[in-house]
């Protein structure tokens, strides 16, 4: 059985959370983790995106860079922090290329698959078009391969978010996943349950504008 | 009338495998030819190999001349299954193949609505691929392409997938706008009475390996309405022996 006072009641949550509010605290955790996930997130998903579309539209590429990425994709990020903390120390750069790792590789593989299915057609009727290669690129493989980006973004995002926790539990000054670490020590569950929330609705709300964003864009599939 | 397109001794392989085997044939300008045969003869093999997506693998494919080393807007192809972008609408999609022509925006929509109504679609400008019938989907793709002014049209089973009637209906279209634009057309169908009512010229077809077997003349005004079956009919399907 859980200790008396350990589930905090929502009323404890609540005031946990004004307080944390009131003395800083949570705007500095979420500037902190935001900014962290946010630079990690736009570094892996933007490197992941570029080479999806090279692997997914050039076959010979894939052969060359396919081997590499499922040798890398079953090691966690997670398993990475004591290794990118022994090079990097603790700083902010450790915590951005564990969450733009795990961000890349799950984004890589949607893009380049997403890309890869495009059909062949397609492309050809543009080349008989004569229609060049980077008028290609822009009106053909990137709308094609669009929904798979934003399938590709939004699992990213919910990446992100685990491995920014990963992060920070392996070491920082800030953060809501590192106090929940500190609040953990004192036992402060009311506070570890505003931590947990936090992390919960930035999840669903980045999730939410990343579908958004990607309706309007993929307008064509709905109709 | 002079030679536009000529293959050149080409022999093609797929995957170390004959495809095709040494075919020598000349397309006129302004002719219109059916490749006939049945499923695996090398059709679709052939019109890629004019189109500059396959490279033969002795032989050459010319072009007025000039060897084809990779696709070109001077050979245009209209796909089975249209091949539109499903995020342009009708008149999106020949924009895309006239922005080529770099004309000022209000021209370039001009001539799409232009190229529309030549196919009888003036009022699905507007719409989008996945809003169109088959039969009006296959129209954007032949407005598309003759729109990019190729100077060879390249068919593969373009009315494959529509019914009857529509079909017959997209036959005059085509035979109307082979008419009026001259171009040369290269039309791959498996269906007899279709590459009769068509052609000026029927080649015929054999698997294993892909050759030709038998090239036939018409006589000219391929487009008039027969009403008795055409007399080269019976012996086409007896050359292509089982598969028709
Ligand atoms: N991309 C490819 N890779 C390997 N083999 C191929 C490829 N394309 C065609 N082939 C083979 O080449 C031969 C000719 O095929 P092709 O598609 O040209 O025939 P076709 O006359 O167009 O047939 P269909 O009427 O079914 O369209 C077949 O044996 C086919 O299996
Ligand atoms: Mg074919």
């Amino acid at each position: 059985m859980l200790g008396e006072g350990l589930v905090p009641t929502p009323w404890q949550t609540l005031r946990a959370a004004y307080a944390m509010w009131a003395d800083g605290t949570m705007t500095t955790d979420l500037q902190a983790s935001l900014a962290r996930a946010g630079q990690g997130f736009a570094a892996g998903a933007s490197t992941g995106i570029a080479l999806g579309f090279v692997t997914g539209h050039r076959p010979r590429v894939a052969a060359l860079v396919g081997p590499v990425m499922s040798f890398l994709r079953p090691i966690p990020a997670i398993a990475l922090v004591p290794l990118v903390t022994a090079w990097f120390g603790i700083g902010e750069r450790a915590k951005h290329l564990v969450i733009a790792y795990a961000v890349f590789l799950a984004v890589w593989l949607y893009v380049h698959d997403g890309v890869a299915r495009v059909p062949a057609d397609h492309l050809r009727a543009a080349r008989t078009l004569g229609v060049p290669a980077w008028r290609r690129l822009i009106e053909v493989l990137l709308p094609a391969a669009a929904l798979s980006v934003v399938a590709a973004l939004r699992y990213g995002a919910s990446l992100a978010f685990l491995a920014l926790v990963a992060a920070e539990l392996g070491g920082a000054q800030s953060g809501i996943a590192y106090r929940l670490q500190i609040d953990g020590q004192f036992l402060r569950t009311d506070h570890m349950f505003v931590g947990l929330i936090e992390l919960r609705l930035l999840g669903l709300l980045a999730d939410a504008l990343i579908s958004a964003a990607g309706r309007r864009l993929v307008h064509w599939s709905s109709s | 009338m002079s030679t536009l397109v000529q293959l050149d001794g080409i022999e093609v392989d797929h995957d170390g495998k004959r495809a095709v085997a040494t075919t020598d044939l000349e397309f006129p300008e302004g002719s219109f030819t059916s490749l006939l045969g049945p499923t695996g003869c090398g059709k679709s093999t052939l019109l890629n190999t004019i189109a500059g997506f396959v490279t033969p693998s002795s032989g050459r494919v010319l072009m007025d001349g000039a060897p084809v080393t990779g696709p070109g807007p001077d050979r245009g192809m209209v796909f089975q299954h249209y091949a539109l972008l499903p995020w342009f609408t009708a008149r999106g999609n020949v924009e895309f193949a006239l922005k080529r022509f770099g004309l000022p925006r209000a021209e370039r929509r001009e001539r799409a609505l232009e190229s529309l109504d030549a196919v009888g679609l003036a009022d699905a400008a507007e719409k989008y691929p996945t809003q169109l019938s088959g039969g009006m989907r296959q129209r954007v793709a032949l407005a598309r392409a003759l729109a990019a002014e190729p100077r060879v049209l390249l068919m593969d089973e373009p009315f494959g997938a529509l019914d009857a009637i529509t079909r017959a209906r997209m036959q005059r279209l085509l035979t109307q706008l082979w008419q009026r634009t001259c171009t040369t057309v290269v039309f791959v169908t498996h269906d007899v009475a279709e590459a009769l009512a068509l052609s000026q010229r029927v080649v015929v077809m054999a698997a294993d390996p892909g050759r030709v077997i038998a090239d036939h003349r018409l006589a000219d005004d391929p487009a008039s309405d027969r009403t008795a079956p055409h007399p080269l009919h019976a012996r086409i399907v007896a050359q292509l022996g089982t598969d028709s």
